[in-house]
């Protein structure tokens, strides 16, 4: 029978051999382990592991951008792990190409149950982090839906709306663009008119919503 | 909870934890030199069911356990390890309190190295 080949890149060394104990007790695993991104790069060019476990946290730039540069080049497929995990950290995982995400409070028998659905070709997405997945999406849809209508905006008053979304107020926004609080206003009338938008607040609220960074945004810096 | 009776040739050490897979680990570290069980974190009495399991050693991953297990661990004179490993934190309960590891020295030798400790020095004391 073919061995699934797992690699578990985590930094936690304590960890890291509670995998593998579990792992070798199944016949149809082997293991091995990296701490680092430089040693998952050299496990994936010596062994060519069927599976990666990568730590969120993965030394030195974070497992994230360590799928980003591995998934494109090689067959292994990347599960990134965590012990906590965000809306965007899910997303930014999926995005950068891992084939799914995974608690590190995971059960033994629930790792197993993971590992063995991706050698059949499943995504391992606990239940609670599909229901992030999800929400991520529709606010990825929500964001393009919001950047279309930003379009109508001028170089400039874009400048002033993302000054207003951090708070600034008429004073400090003049200061900072060498305008007049005069124009100031009259730009952030035309903001509020262009955009159909009630009020200062509804405006910082929408160009958080438009251009903040998210999962996917983050992957884009990374590559 | 229902909990078969322990090996007697063995000492018996909990792991009472939220990631599971830490217990594989101190199963590991150990390798026959313990019977290691694992249960939840965050069940509830944890002093109470450590009284009534009474294990030769503890090992724990949150500061909560490690509160609630204190009081077992002196009054049986039982070790009593926490181990953070998303922070890759070990500490070890002593007579005079905790002693903490620097940041990062959570390793398996050293997991292994604090439990066989306590578990020969209450051993010799049996």
């Amino acid at each position: 029978m073919r061995r699934t080949s797992v690699v578990v890149a985590d930094n936690g060394p304590i960890f890291r051999s509670g995998v593998r104990h579990l792992l070798e007790r199944e016949s149809d695993f082997a293991v091995s382990e990296a701490e680092t991104f430089t040693d998952l790069v050299r496990a994936i060019e010596l062994e060519a592991p069927d599976i990666a476990l990568v730590d969120l946290e993965l030394p030195p730039s974070g497992g994230v951008a360590a799928v980003a540069r591995l998934a494109p080049k090689c067959q292994t497929q990347m599960i990134v792990w965590s012990f906590e995990a965000s809306r965007d950290t899910v997303l930014a995982a999926v995005a950068a190409g891992a084939k799914g995400y995974l608690h590190k409070r995971i059960s033994p028998t629930g790792l197993i149950r993971s590992l063995r659905g991706v050698v059949r070709g499943e995504a391992p997405l606990p239940r609670d982090l599909t229901t992030l997945m999800i929400a991520a999406v529709h606010g990825l849809e929500e964001r393009d839906r919001v950047r279309e209508r930003a379009v109508v905006l001028s170089g400039r008053e874009r400048e002033v709306l993302a000054l207003v979304s951090r708070g600034a107020r008429n004073r400090q926004i003049a200061q900072e663009l060498s305008i007049s609080e005069f124009t100031v206003k009259r730009h952030m009338q035309n903001i509020l008119h262009k955009l159909d938008l009630p009020s200062r607040r509804a405006a910082a609220s929408f160009y958080r919503t438009a251009f903040e960074p998210t999962g996917t945004k983050q992957v884009e810096r990374i590559a | 909870m229902s909990v078969p009776a322990p090996d007697a040739a063995l000492p018996l050490v909990a792991v009472v934890c939220g990631v599971p897979l830490l217990s594989e680990a101190v199963e590991q570290a150990l390798q026959g030199m313990a019977e290691v069980r694992s249960f939840p974190a965050g069940g509830g009495d944890t002093a109470g069911f450590l009284r009534f399991l009474r294990p030769d050693a503890v090992v724990v991953d949150s500061v909560d356990e490690a509160q609630q297990a204190v009081r077992f661990a002196r009054d049986a004179g039982a070790t009593l390890v926490h181990v953070s490993l998303p922070d890759q934190r070990l500490r070890l309960l002593r007579t005079g309190g905790w002693v903490e590891y620097a940041n990062g020295s959570a390793s398996p030798e050293r997991l292994r190295s604090a439990l066989a400790a306590g578990l020969l020095r209450k051993g010799s004391r049996k």
